[in-house]
């Protein structure tokens, strides 16, 4: 069977609750039922569809009915729209916040041996600037919540990662058509 | 799951069936994840060059528009001008949004690829990120 030479080499680097002892491939089963104290979860390496026994994220967030994996369908969908806007909405802050352009020229031998001027164009924020420290919190935020949809695919439940990407689609649908949008207006002079 | 980088011909990518015992199998598995890669830059680098095209085409678009409402006022007619442009928009950027959707999938695709841990699949993914990358912009930019 393909999942038993998984459960052999099954660390419980991810239990820290689960004494060595404890640790034998006894069930071929790929949902570990009872058998132990805890947090004795098998972590799925392969997609599958299922709603019983799913570890969210969190120590005790477990999802055991299917009115349980609908709300966790609509919180990670709504997670991954939230990110998506979170994206365009820092694209966007940036955009309005760029308050210094510092344009710098150097020569540059050309052909011929001909000097020609090379201008170079700098965007940029000042550091401590209240623009600057929101980008900075908003950056935290992104990366948190992309961790935290990435973990939510690697729990493999076919549920979850189909609504990552129903709500990555969605937010990108919502929020980038205004975006375009204003795209197309303001940076149409090249 | 072992939590360090390895060496090993036999790994379970992914799905049940995905099952690889042997030099050969893994060899091929390399392969399509270098393949999944390559493909993962080329959509991120096709998203971007469609969505310029269209903007460009679009914005021509809607400044004849803007001249020939502008020269048929007086008479006026049936059908509002805007609409065709404006479903033309709308279709375009919901296959934006599809194509979007691709590349999240892909990309946690790769990411789930790179947690088997297994090394032989780690360096497919690189190589195939580095091709897809170096293919992308020549290929892609020419019509």
């Amino acid at each position: 069977m393909s999942h038993s030479h998984h459960m052999m080499t099954n660390s419980v680097d991810h239990t820290s609750t689960m004494p060595p002892s404890h640790h034998h491939p006894a069930t071929a089963a790929s949902h570990l039922h009872g058998g132990g104290d805890g947090n004795m979860m098998m972590m799925h390496m392969t997609f599958y569809f299922g709603y019983t026994n799913v570890e969210l994220l969190f120590y005790g967030l477990v999802i055991n009915t299917a009115g349980e994996m609908a709300g966790a369908f609509v919180g990670v969908f709504l997670l991954a729209m939230f990110y998506e806007g979170l994206k365009i909405a820092r694209e966007g802050l940036l955009r309005k916040s760029q308050v210094s352009i510092r344009y710098n020229s150097m020569p540059v031998p050309g052909p011929n041996g001909t000097i020609l001027m090379e201008t170079h164009k700098t965007v940029g924020q000042q550091m401590l600037s209240f623009p600057h420290l929101l980008q900075t919190v908003l950056h935290i935020i992104q990366v948190v919540i992309s961790y935290f949809l990435m973990l939510i695919f690697m729990t493999y439940n076919g549920y979850l990662c189909i609504a990552v990407a129903a709500g990555a689609g969605t937010g990108y649908f919502l929020f980038s058509w205004k975006k375009a949008v204003v795209v197309d207006i303001t940076e149409h002079c090249h | 799951m072992e939590t360090h980088f390895f060496f090993s011909d036999k790994v379970v990518l992914l799905f049940d069936f995905w099952d690889v015992q042997s030099p050969a199998g893994m060899a091929l598995s390399v392969l399509v994840i270098l393949l999944l890669s390559v493909l993962y830059e080329s959509i991120k680098f096709g998203k971007a060059k469609l969505l310029h095209q269209n903007l460009v085409s679009m914005s021509t678009c809607t400044s004849q528009q803007n001249e020939e409402t502008d020269q048929s006022s007086s008479s006026s007619s049936e059908l509002p001008p805007a609409s065709t442009p404006r479903l033309r928009w709308f279709l375009c950027h919901f296959g934006q949004s599809l194509i979007h959707i691709a590349q999240v999938v892909i990309g946690y695709f790769i990411m789930l690829a790179v947690m088997s841990y297994n090394t032989w699949i780690f360096l497919g993914v690189v190589l195939g990120s580095a091709v897809g990358y170096y293919l992308a912009y020549p290929l892609l930019s020419i019509g």
